[in-house]
């Protein structure tokens, strides 16, 4: 596990999960913003550097597929990992994001595909 | 019509005029015999003076003179009277009259003057004078009858003739008229003829017509696709078209004249009771009656098939019933097609549940197992302890998301007790994820103790699914309210007595639904939902809140000022269940 300082953006609006999910990022080395929402979440997107993120799907007002296209649209080179609670999610937006995992895959899971999202350069284009 | 008539009025007048100028010609035959007759006279007037004179002179007595005097008037008068009747005969009499004169002054007179003087009257001159005037006189009237009796000669040839041209027009007009009858009837007779052969023709046509449509009729009673009976009044069998025949096991001849419980004999699928007999029923009531519904056929060898049928009285033109039309169908593969159906329902409103279920039970296992992570990394004991709380009451939603899972498809086989607000609060937890997605406020008016009797399953399924309707009906931002309120017994709007029970609404203010779309919302495979949606959940919901001998309804306005949509689901707290509601 490289300690870097990446800055990760977490969005969920599970409060319980995110906080856990923050706590964990945080002990593996990130630096991390949280968001509960898509729109606080694209807010945060846009005004800090953020090196990847960390994105739930089922969200109120706007979901995980669509908070993923505008931040495509912003900064296309950010990795995105989707984390859903929902397995069979639309084509349309798997492809949209670089990783693409179910909730209770684990932590060392989504330790391990941040790490590699992160060491790829070109990362938007390995998918 | 006229052409005949006027040729024999035509015909008519030549015959009266040919008659007239007959007529005339008699008249003038019977003058000329008249002249023959007079002149005859005239000249026996002469002799008689003659012979008179001549005895004078023989016996010079006067009495001998009587007839010669006794001529004198006669004689005047006859000649009066032919003078009067003369044409071209005057000549002669004239010289006849002259004669006579002559013969009365040169001799008779002289004669008996000197006879009277008692003279010799031997004188050979005067008796040759007095003969040759009577001689002349004689020649004279003879020329007269000569001249009538050649008159009357041509007048009885031409007589003749007219009566021959009389006789001839007669035959003419005979025949004419002969033939005009016979032109008149054969042309009578023509149209008579016509006439009968148009009528026949007619007949024929009609009898042609009456059998082509009995044809048809006969054609589509065999080749329709339901089984048709047809009995009289009595309900005795008249007609049975082959599905009849083949749904029956009874061939049409052997069923015929038969009452038609003894082949269409019918009872209740569950209670097996026979049926009420269709004929009865359509005779006592009058009119088309749809038969119960769940009807088994038992057929000619015991099977049995489930049918669909109803029963029509045929009337004659006076609207008195002569019989009664059945008409029913087998509906097993029906059945068989609607139970898939329902049980493709069930699988898809688990299967949206169960995704549902999955998303609440990962999001506090996805909680949990970091917290373990964590804790396995190593951590201070306060933190330690904070973490194991957090996992503690993540595993607590997931135990009690089971729990309300469990309790979802847990089916009975009688009616069970259900307390309604104990049902909706664990669907409304379960479908709390699903309301947070959407961005829907849900909201309740769920007293305690109202507890209708049903299968809990089933209901479950119809809530969730209006509920699940209502929630997408209000979109981001709407309100979903599910109330539940006791109903006593008594009238619903439209009249129908309802049992004491509860009513449920779910009462969403999204857009409503608009009038084309709400007369299809209970057919099986409508949806507005495309591939999210079987198009199946308002039509089962339908069945099985008929089932339990309720009424679901659906109330909507479009109207940007008062929208929305309610649904709601009377159901009686003790209801007659009916086991093929579904």
């Amino acid at each position: 596990m490289e300690n870097t300082s990446h800055l990760v953006l977490c969005v969920d609006d599970e409060v319980v999960g995110l906080r856990v999910r923050k706590i964990l990022l945080e002990r593996a080395g990130y630096q991390v913003l949280t968001a509960a929402d898509g729109h606080s979440g694209l807010e945060l997107f846009a005004t800090h550097p953020v090196d990847a993120v960390v994105l739930d799907y089922s969200m109120p007002g706007m979901h995980g597929g669509e908070v993923a296209k505008k931040m495509r649209q912003t900064k296309p080179d950010v990795p995105i990992l989707l984390l859903s609670a929902y397995v069979g999610l639309p084509a349309e937006v798997s492809a949209l994001v670089d990783v693409y995992m179910t909730k209770g895959e684990g932590a060392p899971a989504l330790l391990q595909n941040l790490c590699s999202m992160l060491s790829v350069p070109a990362a938007s284009q390995s998918r | 019509m006229v052409l005949p008539v006027v040729a024999l009025l035509l015909l008519a007048s030549v015959l009266l005029w040919l008659i007239h100028g007959s007529n005339l010609a008699v008249g003038e035959i019977e003058t000329s015999d008249q002249r023959i007759a007079l002149a005859t006279l005239i000249e026996r007037l002469a002799v008689d003076e003659e012979t008179g004179l001549r005895g004078y002179q023989a016996t010079s007595d006067p009495r001998f003179l009587e007839p010669y005097h006794n001529a004198a008037a006669p004689m005047a008068q006859a000649v009066a009277q032919l003078r009067s009747m003369a044409t071209a005969t005057p000549v002669h009499l004239n010289a006849f009259e002259q004669q006579h004169q002559l013969w009365h002054q040169t001799f008779a007179e002289p004669l008996i003057d000197i006879i009277g003087a008692g003279g010799q009257t031997r004188d050979i001159d005067l008796n040759i004078t007095g003969r040759a005037r009577m001689d002349a006189m004689r020649a004279e009237l003879d020329t007269i009858v000569n001249n009538s009796e050649q008159q009357r000669t041509v007048r009885i040839a031409a007589w003749k003739a007219q009566v021959r041209d009389v006789i001839t027009a007669l035959v003419l007009l005979a025949l004419f008229i002969g033939l005009s009858i016979g032109l008149f009837t054969r042309d009578r007779l023509k149209a008579v003829s016509a006439a009968f052969r148009k009528s026949l023709d007619l007949q024929h046509s009609r009898a042609e017509a009456l059998f082509r449509s009995e044809q048809q009729l006969r054609t589509t009673l065999a080749s329709i696709g339901d089984g048709v009976i047809a009995c009289d009044a009595n309900g005795r069998i008249q007609m049975m078209n082959l599905v009849a025949q083949e749904l029956t096991g009874w061939p049409e001849p052997e069923a015929r004249d038969r009452p038609l419980e003894e082949v269409f004999h019918i009872v209740n699928e569950t209670t097996r009771e026979p049926s009420e007999n269709p004929a009865a029923k359509v005779k006592r009531l009058n009119r088309i009656v749809g038969l119960a519904n769940h009807t088994l056929l038992i057929r000619r060898d015991g099977s049995e098939i489930a049918i669909d049928d109803s029963g029509a009285p045929i009337r004659n033109e006076a609207g008195e019933l002569t019989g009664v039309v059945m008409v029913f169908r087998d509906v097993t593969i029906e059945r068989k097609t609607r139970a898939a159906l329902l049980a493709n329902e069930k699988l898809a409103v688990a299967g949206r549940l169960a995704a549902t279920i999955a998303h609440e039970i990962h999001n506090p296992l996805d909680s949990v197992s970091n917290l373990l992570y964590l804790l396995q990394q190593g951590s201070d004991p306060e933190e330690s302890k904070d973490f194991l709380r957090t996992a503690q009451s993540e595993l607590a939603r997931v135990t009690q998301i089971s729990r309300a899972m469990l309790s979802l498809y847990r089916e009975s086989k009688a009616p069970v007790p259900v307390d309604l607000k104990a049902m909706l609060e664990d669907l409304l937890l379960l479908m709390e994820r699903r309301f947070h997605d959407l961005g829907v406020q849900v909201t309740t008016e769920l007293p305690a103790e109202i507890t209708v009797e049903g299968f809990p399953g089933e209901l479950r399924q119809v809530f969730t699914n209006l509920i699940a309707n209502a929630a997408e009906a209000a979109g981001p931002g709407g309100t979903v309210t599910v109330r539940v309120t006791p109903r006593p017994a008594g009238l619903d709007p439209s009249g129908r007595k309802l049992e004491p029970g509860a009513l449920v609404e779910v009462i969403d203010n999204g857009p409503g639904i608009p009038p084309e779309v709400r007369e299809h919302l209970f057919q099986p495979f409508f949806t507005t939902k495309g591939e999210r949606g079987t198009g199946l959940g308002l039509w089962v919901s339908q069945g099985i809140i008929r089932k339990h001998a309720g009424i679901l309804t659906l109330a909507s306005h479009t109207d940007p000022a008062d929208r929305g949509t309610t649904a709601s689901v009377f159901l009686a707290t003790k209801p007659t269940i009916d086991p093929g509601g579904d």
